[in-house]
């Protein structure tokens, strides 16, 4: 008799996880072909550093190095140096000479961005991070003025 | 004592010297009135309006300003009070309403006063929303300096600074109310020789350092607590680095030394640590060029010359240096004695000075003296922060200055100037004590010496009429040394060198005798280490602690220290050295941080038989060395210094060496770790010799270590360690130096002009083309053009035009210089400056010391 009760508990059990299965076999995939198909995320998503500009070209860094205080993680580097009349970065005096963050030590904790008094620094959408060298992790101050276009939907509030 | 009285700040008993600042008074126990205008170093103004306290008066309670009033008995204070608070936010207020607010590109950032004030004492809010004034925001006022008018608070404090302690008021107010703005005069930017200090002061970020601009942020720079080496005073300095990088000097204070106060060479001129021509790697000389080597390779090629070459000691040499630390310089002698046998050894002004080798009695004597004599001494270009205490002495306290300088310098202001022309100065000097002599008081002193007064007297009869001076400037001078209470004496290297030094020297010697004063005659030399080399030994005839090679105690005391023996015959000075090189009597020369060849000695130097220099640049020495050592600058290693005054500071390292560079005391350090002895003491199967009779081998792992052996070996250092020197150094008493004073004759100096029309005189200015300061580009514009100084009169003489390319004619060289008009020049003689471009002084002065006989001529 057991063994009778058995065999139709396990029949039941083996539909049921079929019916899963066949299920999730005629669905339309979930996994994201990344990065190759967009990824959606929140309007305030944090991801890969970029600075900006004026709408003129002009950097609005002006190398003040208060995103390297604010940092708890020290992953940014400033050095600063002056604009002149021929070379010319910044509106004002003063200009970021070296802007460098080490994504490898930085946590995405947007300190920098609140601590920049120009909006210059901000935290992008790009969350494709991954890298083969550990150089590579550096984002230079050309890296971050030309940041590239993230692939991402921004999500709408539902 | 000051009379104490007691007064109260918000209930609390406070007692004070009557007379205290309120400001002070407060200070002491621990309540920090917030002040703007308000400065220890500079007289109460009351500007600013910062410091507002409410006093109990006679009107009931009054706001004052606790920077100018001072304590008095019974006084009742209110600091935190309502009225007291509001007043003081009011006043921020008031301050911030043009105030551009641009911290973040401000260099002041992060260590400004106003900015802390506003956060600790402030509204936090404006009720001003109106348009700011907009002024000069980017205004170099000089070569070190850049004033932004749209931050300063008008506390006067730059402008006090310059003209309490600098004497020169170059820096004004303009206009009124809100439109008033700080302004040089058109034209004239500040070339005050301490305006950095200005920089420091400003409560504010309205002067800043052009040197440092936008290179640092004030909260990421690491301290090192330091030294100035570029003079003799030793200021005090905070080292500021980022990232192992050099990026600022800040003024540290020490009362005993510099007070709170740098010069501007010493401040901005950092350049050159950093600066990329700096040697990284030791070079060879390999088929006639240099090339990079191992340290391996060069340290052997050394050894095995050094080796060879010291079966011959008397042919070997080494040149030490003033400027580099006691360590370096004392390893480089016990080296050259110990294991190469050769007394060869001294350093550029070493023993070819003459000099009791005690420096000046001490810098605090300038907080002292009623009378500075100076004699051949131009503080204003050579030491400009004892120049300020002089300034001080003067303006503060009257002291009297008297000057005997063939040339009219900066301090001539300040007193009388006699002008011997050169080669005179001894005969000037005996008519002085001739006719202080003939005070009563001063001859009883002297009386014993009788011998000597009939042979002043029959010599120096008639002193004006030889020396054309005007009776008055003579009869003046002598009434001030005969008033003086408390003299003091300073000569300088331009009148101690040379043919004439010892004369020189001993002819204001005995003046001082004759006016009791003989411990308060002082030198003052040009380089940070001048008294340290001395008291290490770097002297053909002195061994460490300054002591004769005829002490045979001390010498057998010292061989038992570093084993072995030490050469009995006294050696080669620096210019008897640079001689014999140009006789091709050296094979080997070691020259450590010293540039001879840039001082006309480069054919001297090629005959040697084997040159190997250690320094930090490729300079004309090294680009003719066999081998080049690149050595480690002052912040790269730790050290000790010894100042003007004996006093022995320490010097840490704050960065690391650029490349392979090493400290000199390593590099010598692994020079006698190879060296033969070596081995054959390590071999167990040597015979046992007699105690002492083989040099010990150095196991020095640090400088520290080297220091150490010092305070053993040298009398006067000892019991010194680094930790003992702590932040304010350690002075060596004088007297552990005793002089033999007494009333010498001296013979005239026979300087002739023979057929030549002039005298040369050569100085040192703070602004030379040395690389020490041409690698710093912000003093470029600085730096003296090449030219040969003359008086007008002379011109005219000579009918010459300004400006005109001319022909300079010394017995051992010749150089062409475009003329300039000086009117500081005596008639007689030409001035160029030591140290500039192309080195035309040095090239006429062949490695003499001057005045050398000139003339000039036109170019065909
Ligand atoms: S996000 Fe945070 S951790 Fe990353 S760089 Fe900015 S402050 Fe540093
Ligand atoms: S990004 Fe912003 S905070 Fe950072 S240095 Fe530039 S301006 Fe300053
Ligand atoms: S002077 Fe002080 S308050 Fe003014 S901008 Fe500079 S840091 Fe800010
Ligand atoms: S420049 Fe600086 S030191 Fe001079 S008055 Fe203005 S705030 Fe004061
Ligand atoms: S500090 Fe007292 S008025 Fe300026």
């Amino acid at each position: 008799m057991s063994g009778l009760k058995e065999l139709v508990e396990s029949t039941q059990q083996l539909a049921q996880a079929m019916k899963i299965t066949l299920k999730a076999a005629i669905e339309p995939p979930l996994t994201v072909e990344s990065p190759v198909e967009p990824i959606a995320v929140y309007p305030r998503f944090r991801g890969r550093h970029e600075l900006r500009r004026y709408e003129n070209g002009m950097e609005r860094c002006i190398g003040c190095a208060l995103c390297e205080a604010a940092c708890p993680t020290g992953a940014i580097h400033v050095e600063a140096a002056e604009n002149t009349e021929e070379e010319r970065h910044s509106p004002g005096e003063r200009y970021a000479k070296v802007y460098e963050v080490n994504l490898l030590r930085c946590i995405l904790c947007r300190d920098c961005v609140r601590a920049c008094p120009t909006e210059a620094i901000i935290l992008g959408r790009n969350y494709a991070l991954a890298n083969y060298h550990r150089q590579d992790f550096i984002l230079t101050k050309e890296d971050l003025l030309n940041p590239p276009e993230p692939n991402v939907i921004i999500r709408v509030k539902e | 004592m000051a009379d104490m009285v007691k007064f109260t700040i918000d209930g609390k008993e406070v007692e004070a010297p009557a007379g205290e600042l309120l400001v002070d008074a407060a200070k002491r126990i621990g309540i920090n009135i917030p002040v703007f205008c308000s400065h220890p170093k500079l007289d109460p103004l009351g500007a600013c309006r910062m410091c507002l306290v409410e006093v109990e008066g006679r009107r009931g309670r009054q706001l004052v300003t606790s920077c100018t009033t001072p304590v008095s008995e019974g006084l009742v204070v209110y600091y935190d009070s309502e009225r007291a608070r509001a007043a003081r936010a009011g006043t921020l207020e008031l301050l911030l309403i043009n105030h551009p607010l641009d911290c973040p590109i401000c260099d002041k950032g992060g260590e400004c006063p106003l900015q802390d004030q506003a956060m600790e004492h402030g509204n936090g809010e404006s009720h001003f929303v109106e348009e700011k004034h907009h002024k000069n925001k980017r205004y170099p006022i000089s070569d070190w300096i850049m004033l932004d008018q749209e931050r300063c608070v008008v506390c006067w404090r730059c402008i006090r600074y310059l003209d309490e302690w600098e004497d020169k008021p170059q820096l004004g107010l303009y206009h009124r109310g809100g439109e008033t703005v700080i302004d040089i005069a058109p034209g004239h930017p500040l070339d005050a020789k301490t305006s950095g200090n200005i920089v420091e002061m400003c409560p504010v970020g309205a002067l800043t350092s052009r040197v440092s601009r936008f290179s640092y942020r004030p909260w990421e720079l690491s301290h090192t607590d330091s030294l100035c080496t570029h003079c003799a005073l030793g200021c005090n300095v905070r080292v500021d680095t980022r990232l192992n990088q050099v990026k600022r000097l800040l003024a540290r204070e020490n009362p005993a030394v510099n007070d709170q106060w740098l010069c501007d060479k010493g401040r901005f001129a950092f350049g050159y640590m950093q600066h990329e021509s700096r040697l990284t790697q030791p070079l060879l000389r390999k088929n006639g060029t240099l090339q990079p080597a191992s340290w391996e390779e060069a340290l052997d090629a050394v050894t095995a010359k050094l080796v060879e070459a010291s079966k011959q000691p008397q042919r070997v040499a080494a040149i030490g240096s003033a400027k580099v630390s006691n360590e370096a310089n004392y390893l480089l002698q016990k080296f050259f004695r110990q294991y190469v046998h050769s007394n060869n050894i001294d350093f550029r002004h070493g023993s070819d000075i003459a000099t009791a080798g005690r420096g000046i009695p001490s810098i605090a004597e300038f907080e002292k003296a009623d009378l500075f004599v100076l004699f051949g001494v131009d503080m204003a270009e050579n030491i400009p922060v004892l120049d300020l205490f002089l300034k001080r002495a003067v303006n503060r306290r009257h002291a009297k200055v008297l000057l005997i300088n063939s040339r009219r310098v900066e301090d001539s202001r300040y007193g009388t100037l006699l002008q011997p022309a050169p080669g005179e100065e001894v005969l000037l000097l005996n008519g002085l004590s001739a006719a202080l002599l003939k005070d009563e008081a001063i001859a009883k002193r002297a009386g014993r010496l009788s011998g000597y007064k009939a042979w002043l007297a029959d010599m120096v009869s008639e002193p004006t009429a030889k020396l054309n001076l005007s009776e008055s400037d003579f009869g003046g001078a002598v009434a001030m040394l005969r008033r003086a209470q408390r003299p003091l004496f300073l000569y300088g290297e331009a009148v101690a060198g040379g043919k004439s030094g010892a004369a020189n020297v001993t002819a204001l010697t005995n003046l001082a005798l004759l006016l009791g004063a003989v411990d308060r005659v002082g030198y003052l030399p040009y380089d940070a280490n001048a008294q340290g080399a001395r008291d290490m030994g770097v002297l053909p005839d002195r061994l460490p602690g300054q002591i004769v090679l005829s002490d045979a105690s001390a010498v057998s005391r010292l061989q038992r220290q570093w084993g072995g023996t030490v050469p009995a015959e006294p050696g080669l000075t620096y210019l008897g050295m640079l001689q014999a090189a140009a006789q091709g009597e050296l094979d080997f020369l070691y020259v450590m941080g010293s540039d001879p060849a840039a001082e006309g000695m480069s054919e001297a130097l090629q005959k040697v038989g084997f040159l190997v220099v250690s320094d930090l640049f490729l300079t004309e020495t090294a680009k003719l060395a066999d081998v080049v050592l690149p050595a480690a600058d002052y912040v790269e290693s730790d050290g000790t210094f010894t100042n003007l005054e004996r006093r022995v500071q320490r010097a840490p390292k704050a960065v690391r060496a650029p490349g392979r560079a090493a400290p000199d005391w390593l590099i010598l350090t692994h020079l006698a770790q190879r060296w033969p002895v070596v081995e054959e003491i390590k071999d167990p199967k040597r015979k046992k010799r007699g105690h002492g009779r083989t040099p010990n081998i150095w196991s020095y792992a640090s400088p520290q270590d080297v220091l150490q052996e010092i305070a053993r070996v040298v009398p006067m250092y000892a019991g010194l360690t680094w930790d003992a020197l702590g932040d304010a150094g350690q002075q060596w008493p004088a007297e552990a130096l005793p002089l033999r004073p007494r009333l010498q004759s001296v013979t005239l100096p026979t300087l002739s002009r023979r057929s030549f029309t002039h005298w040369l005189i050569a100085e040192r200015v703070l602004y030379d083309a040395g690389q020490l300061f041409a690698t710093t580009e912000q003093g470029h514009n600085l730096i003296m053009a090449p030219a040969v100084h003359i008086n007008s009169h002379d011109l005219a003489t000579a009918s010459l035009a300004v400006g005109q390319e001319i022909q300079v004619t010394s017995p051992h060289g010749s150089v062409r210089l475009p003329l300039l008009v000086d009117e500081n020049v005596s008639p007689g003689t030409l001035f160029v400056p030591l140290g500039l471009a192309g080195a035309p002084a040095e090239q006429l002065l062949d490695g003499q010391y001057g005045p050398v006989p000139a003339r000039i001529e036109a170019v065909a």
